[in-house]
């Protein structure tokens, strides 16, 4: 049974002090909803993706849902950290590849901004196994990445300069997405002279601390059909995986082995045996830059070491081999957790559609890769979609 | 226009009955891990039981480790104003295990050492030195 996308949106990312979590959440669904040319009356199942520890509502499923239109149709309530959109996705595409539901709706929304920086840090840095990291090492999410970062670093001589040009190309793409966060582009030297976070990142190397929401509603083919949406970008394949929650139980610090899992069995599900010939446009999960480059080797868009060469290569920029995080990235476009994986999902499909304007690829196989990580390497979730 | 939300404060009372070796360790300067006497299987941090259901023993964690990563944290969590300048968190490796600690003055692939303290907030934890 295919199942397809129908409708997606996303809101404006950044500091929404003008909304609360539901009144986010309801600006994407309106929006997916009129994508879709379908009313909360033809949705079986709603899920409502949201980590929201930042937030005052502890329980936002049923508030986002009612709010919404859908009291009566669920909802289920997903969780993944970081990885929460892809995982509302995948419960949704489940459902109906289940047979459980002909239209499903997945809702990621994240307001992060209602607390202080301080407590968000003591909050993401919880982000592993409380007792034994952050409750004696006051270990913060940004410490993790750059745990990795200086491992990566002194593994594969990486430098800060090819950090840096992650950060620049986030930027430049982002200028130009009226829904990201920061919308102006910055130089090397911007990134390099940057304030220290959590040595060896810099500001520029994270992504910020920012409020959205994001929603795809999937239907299965006998529906869309019958609904008679003739425009439809189809779920290919699906892969996901996971890995210890204790950093200390890892294997190695410079890769995410839930990546290299979610996408070997995402490529071997849709038969991609080298993405940056088989792919047109890729998401992939860049909260920090070096993120992006060890997911350039996770991904196998190069070999395990090189990622930082292939960041200075270009081959990942807009009209490169692969273009990666054409609308901004997490790093500029923003990073409100559960709906970065569901923005992914509203990225790619634009551009499958070719509806992404200044930042179109060019489109040959009508293929787009979604990447999306729960914590450090604590989920990963591997899809393609294809036009 | 804001409205403040009612406060509320969260402590929790952590039962540490299973891995009560491991605690009082770190008072006497030890830094324990679990060994499963059927498998073999090293655990750190330890727990009490073996994923294959074997008996679990306790051994320390000795001799000279190698570090494998670390960050020294500038943007300070809630939690840990007290520590008013940076720390560093590093990731070591001692033969089957790693171990996270915090550090001075380290870089990926120095040998250190492991030791026990308490800091200024009473809480007893892992640290490293270079050798």
């Amino acid at each position: 049974m295919r199942v397809g996308v129908v409708g997606v949106s996303c809101s404006k990312f950044g500091r929404r002090d003008d909304v609360t979590i539901q009144e986010l959440a309801y600006e994407a669904v309106k929006e997916a909803l009129d994508d879709a040319g379908i009313t909360q009356d033809d949705v079986d199942l709603s899920v409502v993706g949201s980590v929201n520890t930042r937030g005052y509502e502890l329980m936002p499923a049923v508030p986002v849902n009612e709010y919404c239109g859908f009291a009566g149709k669920g909802p289920l309530r997903v969780e993944a950290a970081c990885a929460t959109g892809a995982a509302a996705v995948y419960t949704a595409y489940t459902s109906i590849a289940s047979k459980m539901a002909d239209v499903a709706i997945a809702i990621g929304v994240e307001k992060m901004t209602e607390v202080d920086t301080a407590t968000s840090l003591a909050i993401g840095g919880r982000a592993g196994s409380y007792l034994w990291e952050f409750h004696q090492y006051g270990t913060t999410f940004p410490g993790y990445y750059a745990m990795h970062a200086s491992a990566h670093m002194a593994k594969f001589g990486t430098t800060e300069k090819q950090m840096a040009m992650v950060a620049v190309k986030a930027h430049r793409n982002a200028a130009k997405n009226p829904k990201a966060h920061f919308q102006k582009e910055i130089t090397l030297e911007d990134a390099l002279n940057s304030r220290v976070i959590t040595y060896p990142l810099k500001l520029y190397d994270c992504s910020p601390i920012s409020d959205g929401s994001a929603a795809a509603i999937l239907a299965s083919e006998e529906k869309i059909k019958e609904l008679g949406i003739d425009d439809v970008v189809w779920i290919e394949s699906v892969g996901y995986a996971s890995d210890t929650a204790n950093m200390t139980r890892r294997e190695s610090f410079v890769g995410l082995k839930a990546t290299v899992l979610a996408a070997e069995m995402a490529y071997r599900r849709a038969g991609i045996d080298d993405p940056v010939k088989q792919v047109d446009i890729a998401t992939v999960h860049d909260c920090f830059t070096i993120a992006e480059i060890m997911a350039y080797e996770d991904l196998e868009f190069c070999r395990k070491g090189e990622g930082g060469k292939f960041a200075e290569s270009g081959e990942t920029d807009l009209g490169g081999k692969i273009p990666v995080n054409t609308f901004g990235g997490l790093k500029a476009k923003g990073h409100p957790l559960a709906a970065t994986g569901v923005a992914m999902v509203y990225e790619i499909v634009k551009q499958l559609r070719g509806d992404a304007g200044e930042l179109q690829v060019e489109l040959k196989n009508y293929r787009g890769l979604l990447h999306n990580v729960g914590g450090t390497g604590h989920f990963a979730y591997v899809m393609v979609f294809r036009r | 226009m804001f409205i403040e939300s009612r406060k509320l404060e969260m402590l929790h009372k952590i039962p540490v009955v299973k891995t009560e070796k491991y605690w009082k360790g770190l008072e006497e300067g030890k830094v324990y891990k679990a060994v499963c006497k059927n498998c073999g299987e090293e655990y750190y941090p330890p727990r009490a039981e073996c994923l294959c259901g074997g008996e679990v023993e306790w051994a320390e964690v000795e001799g000279e480790g190698v570090v494998e990563a670390f960050t020294t944290v500038h943007t300070i969590p809630a939690g840990f104003e007290w520590h008013k300048k940076p720390y560093t968190i590093t990731i070591a490796r001692f033969g089957n295990v790693r171990v996270m600690g915090w550090a001075e003055n380290v870089k990926v692939g120095d040998r250190i050492r492991i030791k026990t303290d308490k800091d200024e907030t009473g809480v007893w934890k892992v640290y490293f030195e270079v050798v």
